[in-house]
């Protein structure tokens, strides 16, 4: 164990027990119960002493535990007798076990099944194939094919997934090409940053995408796939645009001509056309949700249905899926519902007077505040521990204006998946950095700058188009 | 960074010894190396305590040893699972066909290269083994890409969901 995970362990610990200790004036019981639960929750998420996703599980076992009918503290209370002592209705154990089975988790499960069968069947590799021949040679225009491609099949499969792909596109050739030629260090780095971006144009492309839809549907606007795209995919093109010049023109090439050689084949296989399919139904109803009326969320249990059905997917196939991600969101839903259930993500707000901040200024400071701190941690914990607050807030505003929730709660996600400044920051990051051909300077002064590009991009965004369309 | 695993070089000549570590040391910055001269010294090392903290990730052998001979140690690794999940290697001229089938039938062999070698293809090889050591059993292969082969180590990334968005 490394000196900070002890440190998260000790403090994990001592974060839970205060509450137990200190009496906070206008926090009631059950707040206090929930203020256990977030410290020692924010502490382990942010220094990992045990994997993120085990906290994630102790939640929900705490929130059994500690706050649900269920739980020897509230068990067998009088709901009525619990409301009018402590201004909270003991929750229900099935609620927050539900949160494993939220609706935005089918949708993130129906992601991840499309995902890993295109992987099954070399879907991405192909659909690299196709998309990077009009680009040509050009190294200029091969960098942006490169991106273009890598954005968009993160914004369905994982960021992770992708970046390890789209490397083993890259690698031969970077391993061609001079020693010290500064623009292999721009094709690494080009690869992860338009993963982590590509990332916000779905709300499956990445894990905090789900905390955003999961906050702004409790506070009673449910986002639906193609409204997320309407809102995301212009801010995701002009950042990649962005993102793209700067790396072109901080590492020029000295070569010409580039050639990626790719041998690869459409798999015909009768699975792999029953995959094709169930990819373009599950899509098309996706993005016409406004048409029918099926939640994205119910469409997604399509993929999971017919590649079962058709064992497209196996009960192999299935072991095989992230489970860790999806348990990773449902706690961070979880310690969502206690933290408004109990009131206490309102009583830590009104620490502040937030009427006295203009609504640009609440947006801004999260934005960053998200950026910053998702570089040293994962980027669901940052949107997470970020969520609650923010949306109370949005919510207490009178939910109108800029620092509406959904807004708010846009901005965090999307703002903590623009942090890519060290190797650290995010999984497609720390595998740019394995290749040894880049080093952290030129990460982080590259991310740096796609840092500021997306909080100024995000401002921007709210106050000239989202703000019209979110209310 | 420091090794976890090990390389376990056996040969009974020195000056061949000599010359296979000599060939492997581009492999030193992420795994230990260690030469023996016989299968026994191997066998005391694997038992002492010191080793448990090391796991070896590959054997390369010679055959024709005093003491047991190269073929009935990679048997006896990969019966009495000495070493699992680890590669193995056959580096010999004195191999006959009976050895050589037993070596692949009963100890598992991945590779046999036939001496003299050249040093390109011995480190080639030990790339190639060690690379499947790293993805067979599992192991983070991030430190490894820039030592061994990073193309295959990053599509085992892809498949394998060793590493997910979090």
């Amino acid at each position: 164990m490394t000196t900070l995970q002890k440190a998260g362990l000790i403090l994990g610990i001592s974060g839970f027990l205060l509450p137990f200790i200190v009496t906070f004036d206008g926090l009631s019981f059950p707040g206090h119960l929930a203020l256990s639960i977030f410290l020692f929750a924010a502490f382990f998420w942010m220094l990992e002493p045990i994997p993120i996703h085990a906290t994630s599980l102790m939640v929900i076992l705490l929130g059994v535990g500690m706050l649900s009918a269920a739980g020897p503290i509230f068990n067998g209370m009088d709901p009525t007798l619990a409301m009018d002592t402590y201004g909270f209705k003991p929750g229900s154990a099935a609620s927050y076990v539900g949160t494993l089975a939220n609706p935005i988790i089918i949708l993130f499960l129906g992601g991840f099944m499309l995902a890993d069968a295109a992987v099954k069947f070399n879907f991405d590799k192909n659909v690299t194939r196709v998309m990077m021949k009009p680009f040509g040679t050009k190294p200029k225009w091969i960098m942006l094919g490169l991106m273009t491609v890598t954005g968009l099949l993160s914004a369905f499969m994982s960021n992770t997934a992708t970046t390890a792909m789209m490397m083993t596109v890259i690698l031969p050739f970077m391993a061609s090409m001079d020693k010290n030629d500064k623009f292999k260090v721009g094709l690494a780095l080009s690869i992860p940053f338009a993963a982590n971006i590509g990332g916000m144009a779905t709300p499956i492309g990445s894990p905090p995408n789900a905390i955003v839809v999961a906050a702004s549907a409790r506070a009673g606007h449910m986002i639906s796939f193609m409204e997320w795209i309407v809102l995301a995919l212009p801010l995701v093109i002009i950042a990649m645009l962005a993102t793209w010049w700067l790396l072109y023109s901080m590492n020029k090439p000295s070569v010409t001509e580039i050639k990626l050689n790719q041998s690869s084949k459409w798999d015909t296989s009768i699975k792999a056309c029953l995959f094709y399919m169930t990819f373009g139904i599950t899509l098309v109803m996706w993005v016409t949700e406004s048409l029918h009326g099926i939640s994205s969320n119910y469409v997604a249990l399509i993929p999971i249905a017919f590649l079962s059905m058709f064992s497209v997917m196996e009960a192999a196939d299935l072991r095989k899926l992230p489970w860790e991600v999806l348990w990773l969101v449902a706690g961070g839903i979880a310690l969502g519902i206690y933290m408004e259930e109990t009131k206490l993500s309102g009583w830590l707000v009104s620490r502040i007077e937030w009427s006295s901040f203009s609504g640009i200024l609440i947006l801004g400071m999260f934005a960053l505040i998200g950026l910053v701190i998702s570089n040293f941690m994962s980027n669901t914990v940052a949107a997470t521990l970020l969520m609650p607050l923010a949306i109370t807030i949005g919510v207490t505003q009178g939910g109108t204006g800029l620092a509406n929730p959904t807004l708010l709660a846009l901005m965090i996600g999307l703002g903590t998946s623009f942090a890519m400044v060290l190797p650290i920051s995010t999984p497609p990051n720390a595998i740019a950095m394995a290749t040894g051909v880049v080093k952290t300077a030129d990460m982080a002064k590259s991310g740096i700058w796609v840092g500021l590009i997306g909080i100024i991009l995000m401002l921007l965004f709210s106050i000239l188009y989202w703000n019209n369309v979110v209310h | 960074m420091k090794p976890e695993y090990l390389i376990i070089c056996v040969e009974d000549e020195p000056e061949v010894l000599d010359a296979v570590l000599r060939d492997l040391s581009g492999f030193e910055s992420h795994f230990h190396i260690e030469g023996f001269s016989s299968a026994d010294a191997v066998r005391d090392f694997l038992t002492a305590s010191s080793a448990g903290t090391i796991h070896p990730a590959l054997f390369i052998c010679d055959h024709m040893m005093p003491g047991t001979t190269g073929v009935d140690f990679l048997v006896e690794v990969e019966r009495f699972g000495l070493a699992d999940g680890a590669k193995k290697m056959l580096l010999t001229g004195q191999a006959g066909l009976q050895d050589t089938v037993k070596a692949v039938n009963l100890g598992h062999l991945d590779f046999y290269l036939a001496k003299p070698w050249t040093r390109e293809i011995l480190v080639e090889s030990v790339k190639g083994l060690l690379t499947a050591f790293i993805r067979d059993n599992g192991i983070n292969p991030l430190p490894y890409l820039t030592v061994l082969n990073a193309e295959a180590l990053t599509d085992s990334l892809r498949s394998d969901r060793r590493l997910t968005d979090r």
